[in-house]
């Protein structure tokens, strides 16, 4: 199963604001289960790159103190037509990517 | 080499270190993946030392920090980092400070990219978030308190 991303972006005067929501639970593993007194396992994004027309823009590093179902948004020297592309992983090795084509 | 540990299960990340222009590279960002050292900090100097190699950040008023005063969500704080004043702005971090692993996420820009970041970190309490930003190989920071009602961590 592969992360889901929903992705928008648009380009004004050469700067594109990229926006996107991840689904993920962002489980930082320190959580802790009320019932078994043992923590929910770590379970987070760690890695997300964002890339134009292939060439990598953004490489974020994340921790689980980012908030489950994860919002990003970023700004690219990029243009209507250019495709953005977000690939990210987790701690498990779980990953997604979505791409978009900027307007 | 403590390298090789990063390594694993990530191919995909190889790449990585290419786009990063060549001049500026710090080791800190040719190690593309997970900064583990970096994140399992339990200090802010010790988590900006093991990201940029220092811990001496000069406040500036380029880095415009966004958070609002009172979160009533800690888990969903929405925080945004706009350092596009700046030129030459290489990586962005957010820190909250008394979180027990204060760093929340590192951005490392290519030149394609804008040093502009907006996201929502997790704050267990009341406290202040740090924007680090990196621009010409110095480091310049913001600060902001932020009132959290309701904890985020551990809920």
């Amino acid at each position: 199963m592969s992360i889901k991303i929903r992705m928008r972006g648009k380009s004004k005067g050469g700067v594109a604001e990229v926006k996107a929501l991840i689904k993920h639970p962002m489980e930082s593993g320190a959580r802790m289960n009320k019932k078994t007194g043992k923590p929910y396992p770590a379970k987070f994004i760690d890695t997300v790159k964002v890339l134009v027309n292939g060439t990598e823009a953004v490489n974020a590093q994340w921790s689980g103190a980012v908030s489950a179902n994860p919002y990003m948004a970023v700004q690219l020297k990029a243009n209507a037509g250019d495709e953005v592309k977000i690939v990210l992983t987790d701690n498990t090795g779980e990953a997604g990517e979505e791409t978009l084509k900027l307007k | 080499m403590k390298r090789r540990s990063f390594l694993k299960g990530t191919l995909a990340t190889g790449a990585a270190a290419v786009a990063v222009n060549a001049g500026l590279l710090t080791p800190s960002t040719v190690l593309a993946d997970w900064n583990k050292a970096a994140f399992a900090a339990k200090k802010t100097d010790d988590a900006l030392n093991s990201v940029y190699g220092s811990a001496s950040a000069t406040a500036s008023g380029d880095v415009k920090l966004k958070a609002p005063a009172i979160a009533e969500n800690g888990a969903v704080t929405p925080v945004t980092v706009d350092a596009s004043g700046m030129s030459g702005v290489e990586s962005i971090s957010i820190m909250a400070s008394k979180n027990p692993m204060p760093l929340v996420c590192t951005y490392d820009f290519a030149s394609s990219a804008i040093g502009y970041v907006s996201t929502r970190i997790k704050m267990g309490e009341t406290m202040n978030v740090i924007a680090v930003v990196k621009a010409g190989g110095k480091l310049f920071k913001a600060e902001q308190e932020v009132k959290v009602t309701i904890g985020g961590c551990g809920g």
